[in-house]
């Protein structure tokens, strides 16, 4: 599976981007970088990635750090995967 | 198609009433009441439901569309809102539009309004026809997803630990919280966490609709599940996949055409005999 590609789908879809998304790189900032990424943007894309990839996020799990970048939330997809 | 709005007197004080009233002299052909979603979903989907609202009305439906306590321009704040208290206004609505006509009632869910429109047509003492846009079939999860914006708001300030377990536990003791602007009280979340989108008991049919961003899209495996449940229960329910965004929290408002399309189909759909 594509998990990058995956993750930029949501990303685009969540915040209404346009087809943006696509050019993200791994190191393109997200939190605190990207406006449309506002509280609602998070939890809407904590739930498109749960649905998406059909597992489950706990509330502890959440943290600032995983949203950074595109290369931090595709390794916490992996992870969550993997796990 | 006529538009009026008004102010339902209901207790506490009053609710925002808008009514979309078909052309025709003829009877309308079916009665429906809209529930909508919670807090932030509502505003963001308010510009849906009017189309929708104006769709039905010029195919021949009365619309009615109340806010519910403590929302929009009705009596109350966000705070005083509690799940008792909107199944009370649902029924508040359903009962007056059943005084202007007599044709068939729907009652017409978004998200979280479908547990209300349901569990509202479960307390009537009539058949109501359902029809639901992208139903959350759990409020707990629901509730817990609404609690995480608030810690998704902390996470750029890097100190969200234990953020989750502060706002249970404030509500535990009976003290409402603040969530991205809306002050949610202990007896609404309490509500909303009991709230399932159970069998329907005396309900006609069930039309079921999920908005999807992917072309090929099928039912959610959570739908699939509950509507294989209620088949298997005798309940007539059918399903509908369309195409859209999820308008209802798009960082931007936008549309889904195929939604006011597949409404009217499935509200026009010869029931089963």
């Amino acid at each position: 599976m594509d998990i990058a590609g995956e993750v930029v789908s949501v990303l685009d879809e969540v915040l209404s981007l346009n087809g943006r998304a696509k050019d993200f790189s791994l190191d393109t900032p997200l939190l605190g970088a990207l406006p449309e990424l506002d509280s609602m943007a998070v939890v809407a894309l904590i739930t498109g990635l749960e649905e998406r990839f059909g597992f489950c996020v706990d509330d502890d799990e959440i943290d600032g750090s995983v949203f950074g970048s595109l290369a931090s939330l595709v390794d916490f997809v992996t992870h969550k995967l993997s796990s | 198609m006529a538009l009026e709005a008004f102010f339902l007197p209901a207790n506490p004080g009053q609710r925002f009433a808008l009514l979309h009233w078909p052309d025709s002299a003829c009877e309308p052909s079916g009665a429906v009441v809209y529930v909508p979603p919670f807090a932030e979903e509502l505003n963001k989907s308010r510009r849906m439901a009017a189309l929708q609202a104006q769709a039905m009305a010029d195919a021949g439906y009365a619309v009615l569309q109340i806010d519910l306590l403590g929302c929009g321009d009705s009596s109350g704040d966000f705070v005083d809102a509690s799940w008792e208290a909107w199944l009370a206004d649902v029924q508040l609505a359903c009962a007056w539009v059943q005084q202007r006509t007599s044709t068939p009632l729907w009652l017409w869910g978004h998200r979280t309004g479908c547990l209300l429109a349901n569990e509202a047509a479960n307390r009537m003492h009539c058949p109501v026809d359902l029809l639901f846009w992208q139903p959350v079939l759990v409020g707990k999860q629901y509730l817990q997803q609404f609690l995480r914006l608030r810690l998704a708001a902390e996470l750029a300030g890097g100190d969200s630990r234990g953020v989750m377990e502060a706002l249970r536990q404030q509500l535990r003791q009976g003290q409402p919280v603040e969530i991205a602007g809306y002050m949610l009280s202990a007896t609404l979340a309490d509500g909303l966490e009991r709230a399932e989108l159970l069998l329907p008991h005396r309900s006609g049919r069930v039309e079921w609709i999920e908005i999807s961003s992917r072309a090929d899209a099928s039912l959610s495996p959570a739908g699939v599940a509950r509507l294989t449940q209620w088949q298997a229960a005798g309940q007539e329910v059918r399903s509908t996949v369309v195409n859209g965004p999820a308008f209802w929290q798009t960082s931007e408002i936008s549309e889904c055409n195929a939604l006011l399309q597949a409404s009217l189909l499935a509200m026009q759909r010869v029931p089963a005999a």
